[in-house]
């Protein structure tokens, strides 16, 4: 039995959803639109004619996200470029997390051995500190090891967190006891077991955690700053940063790029969110419990 | 840990063995660090340093700005929680009610939980803009709003982003717990108790409580840690320091100010308390496990 | 006929296979830089024109965010030994590299020691003295060198029928006639180093102990004088009279009232002459920073230079250092220096650059863009070489956030210096200590 759904609960959600969506659909009108059109009129509510113009010269470096003077020789990083070392980010974190925590993850809860505790406690220290209050000390070692403006320089330190071998932890520990002693009365090893059992089973749960580590990996902010100096490891999100940078310093942005540099920074993650709803939120849930 | 376990002498150790490295060369090795220098006044190049002691310590308790910020973390962090909380479990109800237009109110709330916050702060600059900023216009017509210099203003600039960024998450697991509620339940109510409003604090809410907790924590942590782009963005701290959150402190100290052991003895008080939430999150988890 | 071409082809074959050999041989050195967007672009100018001018040097610039970031990536790199070769670092990160021995190659020694010749008396005076040591030795070379200065719309000053102050006193006679034109008077960014560290320098005004930090490790701040009081305290009333807006704590949110024509005068950057041209749709002109004619006595002394200086790393090889002394030597060129002074609004760094300006008729184009050099040029006092002051980023942090308070009612001005002046004095302790036993081996 239900009740029934008033008008009202329609406006209310659609009141949200509107709350949500009005920022990101404003910085997308506004993104079709000239620099000057904006600087004077404002943002814009709805799309302008200068959509292709845009993107094409903001994708390519032909022009960058501050206004130009009158000769035109100027070039940013290519926001192509930029898309890629986001994503290179992205998915060489999310990959690397779930392949490394599921393996911990497996050791601590199916085996008992031996500074099995002491192990378990020192990996879940980790989620203790983010990386933000520990970041100069993290680079020096980083930088001693020759990785600095290497992808794995980029993408391993921030590995060291125990977040997925914790949602890992949390779905073995509700796996059936009977699966590991049906398993042991067909002779199964650990590593059958973990093949054909425990992966096939993981599934929703990898692709849950694939999907917010993706996310976490796309938006790094500040390590990336620090661990790249050569541009052609520029992020999209530090093309953001620069451009709050610049701003601050009194240069006028072109609006028009820095809101379609902002677009860019969020349709793959928003995509990956939307079109693998049911995974991400049944994974989200289940590591709740 | 389960009854059942495998018994082998080297496959543990070789499993878990990568995770491990990478925590105790990333993790634990730089954080150790910061506890050292946390002891030490050194030369930002590393070239000289005092023993100082716990004066990092003191003075960072003892300071003014220091408290300050704590005041602002806890209200901004409270307001944040709240809001986002409140918002999401209002919209949750209402999604719970609809069943054939669910899937799509659900994929038109969760999409903001991919939003980097530096991006969700850059929007803020541009939407409270005082001359291209609809925001900014709109709360000027109303009162003398100005986040630049008023930092009540400020805040609520700050939080009205950083709760647009968080309802979504909030939202997916209000309604996955209202889901869980099982049928029975709601028809016994639903025959009880006349009113909707009274049936939802009387009966769904206390059902809630786990989830809520939870949540509690996880918006706690996000509102410490997580808005630090949002605020490096929108704020920078500014105005008169007074949307300075402890962790944006401990940046700009430690990062722009090159002061690392005053940065850092803050860093390990911050850690301090992160641990203690954590034993808390834990427990709970853990009680919850082994119901 | 034949041989004549022959001739030629092989001359071609030799000249590229001898490009391609040097290019091989090419030296890389890295550059740090704070310089964002119109700036960048044209650092990156000036790197490719050294790039283009010899063969044997490579230098690769990188943009690494705003001075803070910049000097802490430089810090955090050089800690890790993964410095670059050169690092662009600000006015107030200016104590922080130059008081620790070591860190940096004093650019008069790597010049000397590198196959270019150097005499700290061919830079302007106002240039030499503030990159250098205790013994008067330049340690940086300055780079991006600006000097606060007073902007103004000629347009809206002519409306309300009154000239560009020259004094305070002035200021306080024209600002109630620009408020009846309907505008406001006067905003300013960067209150702390325009009307904290420059006020003191225009004034002639000690700043610190220790000789304003030059001849020690200074302890004690000297803010909270009367004078500064008085000029905040004017301010605030300025502001409440609707003569003086204040937008903020950030350099961009003040700058843009005047490029609107909400604001009649702007106190900024004699580098933001550059960009000033671009975006401002309208005729201004610029002068000097007004001062109290009531402190100095009708006297006027000389602003000192903001902005940055590079510094170059110490512990690279010898190649690597003869390439950076080499771009240094074609950075300061005339050549370099004038395009640079007129792409950018920066002053010349080098007598002969500023007379180079001169002879090819710029400033009778612009007499605006000299307005900086000028005023740097202007007779010294004691205390007007500038300041040398450790965690002074912090420092200016503390002043940001008073003055903001105190713009906002908050605070009164005798409130928010002695706070700067405990915090600053804390700060400095702090700094001075981090020195404590120079050399010791880290950990």
């Amino acid at each position: 039995m239900r009740t029934k759904v008033s008008f009202l609960d329609h406006g209310i959600l659609w009141a949200g959803v509107i709350f949500l969506l009005m920022p990101l659909w404003i910085a997308f009108a506004s993104s079709t639109h000239t620099a000057e059109y904006i600087a004077n009129e404002g943002v814009q509510f709805w799309f302008g004619d200068n959509f292709i113009n845009t993107y094409s010269g903001l994708l390519n470096g032909t022009s960058s996200i501050f206004l130009e003077k009158g000769d035109n020789n100027v070039t940013g990083t290519g926001a192509w470029i930029m898309l890629k070392n986001s994503l290179i980010l992205g998915f060489g974190f999310a990959i690397g997390k779930i392949i490394f925590s599921m393996l911990a993850a497996y050791a601590i809860v199916y085996f008992r051995f031996p500074l099995a505790n002491l192990f378990f406690w020192i990996i879940f220290a980790s989620l203790l500190l983010p990386l933000e209050v520990r970041i100069i000390p993290s680079y020096e070692i980083v930088a001693s090891m020759g990785l600095v403006n290497t992808y794995t320089g980029l993408i391993l330190p921030l590995i060291a967190s125990a977040t997925a071998t914790f949602f890992f932890r949390q779905f073995y520990l509700s796996v059936p006891e009977e699966l590991i002693e049906a398993a042991r009365l067909d002779n199964a090893g650990p590593v059958r077991f973990f093949l054909d059992i425990l992966l096939p089973l993981s599934k929703t749960m990898i692709a849950a955690i694939f999907i917010i580590m993706f996310v976490v990996g796309w938006n790094q902010y500040l390590w990336p700053i620090l661990m790249t100096t050569d541009s052609s490891f520029n992020t999209l999100l530090l093309g953001i940063k620069n451009i709050v940078n610049v701003i601050d310093e009194g240069k006028i942005p072109a609006y028009n790029r820095v809101f379609a540099l902002s677009v860019l920074a969020v349709t793959p993650p928003v995509l990956i969110v939307i079109f693998f709803q049911r995974w991400f939120i049944k994974g989200l849930v289940e590591t709740e419990k | 840990m389960k009854k059942q376990q495998f018994q082998h002498s080297a496959l543990p150790y070789f499993l878990i063995a990568p995770q491990l490295l990478i925590i105790l060369i990333f993790f634990v090795w730089p954080a150790l660090q910061s506890v050292q220098l946390s002891l030490y006044l050194e030369d930002p190049w590393g070239l000289s340093s005092t023993f100082v002691g716990l004066d990092n310590y003191t003075d960072a308790l003892s300071s003014d700005y220091y408290h300050q910020s704590a005041l602002f973390t806890l209200i901004f962090s409270s307001a944040v929680t709240f809001f986002s909380l409140a918002l999401a479990l209002l919209l949750a109800v209402k999604a719970d009610k609809v069943i054939h237009a669910q899937t799509s109110y659900k994929i038109l709330l969760i999409w903001p939980y991919a939003v980097a916050p530096a991006v969700a702060g850059l929007i803020g600059i541009f939407l409270f803009d005082s001359h291209v900023g609809p925001l900014y216009h709109l709360l000027n017509q109303l009162w003398a709003f100005d986040h630049k210099l008023d930092p009540t203003d400020a805040t609520l600039a700050l939080i009205l982003m950083s709760v647009w960024k968080q309802i979504s998450i909030n939202f997916v697991y209000f309604l996955a717990g209202l889901q869980s509620i099982p049928r029975a339940v709601k028809e016994a109510a639903a025959i009880d108790c006349q009113s909707s409003f009274k049936r939802f604090w009387s009966i769904d809410f206390p059902l809630l409580a786990p989830t809520t907790f939870f949540l509690l924590v996880i918006n706690i942590t996000y509102a410490f840690f997580e808005t630090f782009g949002i605020i490096d963005t929108l704020t920078r701290g500014a105005p008169g320091g007074e949307t300075t959150s402890l962790v944006y402190k401990v940046y700009r100290d430690g990062f722009i100010g090159a002061d690392l052991g005053g940065s850092s003895a803050q860093s390990v008080i911050l850690m301090v308390f992160v641990m203690a939430l954590t034993v808390v999150q834990f427990r709970f988890i853990e009680r919850k496990i082994h119901y | 006929m034949l041989n004549t071409h022959f001739k030629k082809a092989l001359s071609a074959a030799v000249l590229s296979t001898a490009a391609a050999g040097s290019a091989q041989a090419a030296t890389e050195i890295s550059w740090w830089h704070a310089m964002g967007g119109q700036l960048g672009e044209t650092v990156n100018t000036i790197s490719k024109d050294f790039n283009a001018s010899q063969s044997s040097c490579v230098i690769k610039p990188t943009y690494k965010g705003s001075y803070e970031e910049a000097m802490t990536a430089g810090i955090a790199a050089f800690r890790a030994r993964q410095s670059p070769n050169i690092i662009q670092i600000f006015d107030a990160g200016a104590a922080t590299i130059i008081n620790a021995p070591g860190a940096a190659y004093p650019v008069a020694d790597l010049l000397r020691e590198n196959g270019q010749t150097f005499d700290s008396q061919d830079y302007i005076a106002g240039v030499r003295n503030f990159y250098a040591d205790a013994e008067g030795k330049m340690i940086g070379m300055p780079f991006n060198a600006s000097t606060p200065v007073l902007y103004y719309n000629k347009a809206l000053l002519e409306k309300a029928g009154v000239k560009p102050p020259k004094t305070w006193e002035e200021f306080e006679a024209i600002a109630p006639k620009l408020k009846d034109a309907g505008v406001i008077a006067l905003s300013q960014s960067h209150t702390p180093w325009i009307f904290s560290e420059n006020f003191h320098s225009r004034h002639n005004l000690q700043l610190s102990d220790a000789n304003n930090g030059f001849s020690g490790v200074a302890t004690e701040i000297k803010y909270n004088n009367p004078e500064m009081i008085r000029h905040f305290d004017k301010m605030k009333s300025w502001k409440d009279n609707g003569w003086y807006g204040y937008y903020g704590s950030n350099w961009g949110d003040n700058r843009t009232p005047f490029e609107k024509k909400e604001v009649a005068m702007w106190l900024g950057s004699s580098g933001s002459f550059g960009g000033l041209k671009t975006t401002a749709k309208f005729d201004f002109g610029t002068t000097y920073l007004p001062y109290w004619n009531s402190i100095t006595q009708g006297k006027e002394y000389n602003t000192f230079i903001g902005g940055a200086a590079l510094f170059a790393f110490s512990g690279k090889d010898k190649a690597q250092n003869t390439c950076t002394a080499d771009f240094f030597a074609y950075m300061s060129a005339p050549k370099t220096q004038v395009f640079w002074h007129k792409e950018t609004g920066y002053v010349p760094i080098t007598k002969a650059a500023y007379e180079a300006a001169q002879a090819e008729g710029y400033y009778n184009r612009e007499p605006s863009a000299e307005v900086g050099i000028q005023q740097l040029s202007l007779p010294g006092g004691e205390w007007t070489k500038g300041y040398r002051l450790g965690f002074y980023v912090q420092i200016r942090d503390v002043m940001k956030r008073e003055y903001d308070k105190l713009f906002n009612g908050d605070i009164d001005a005798a409130q928010a210096f002695s706070t700067i002046e405990a915090e600053g004095d804390k700060l400095l302790g702090k700094f001075a200590k981090t020195l404590g036993k120079q050399n010791v081996a880290k950990n």
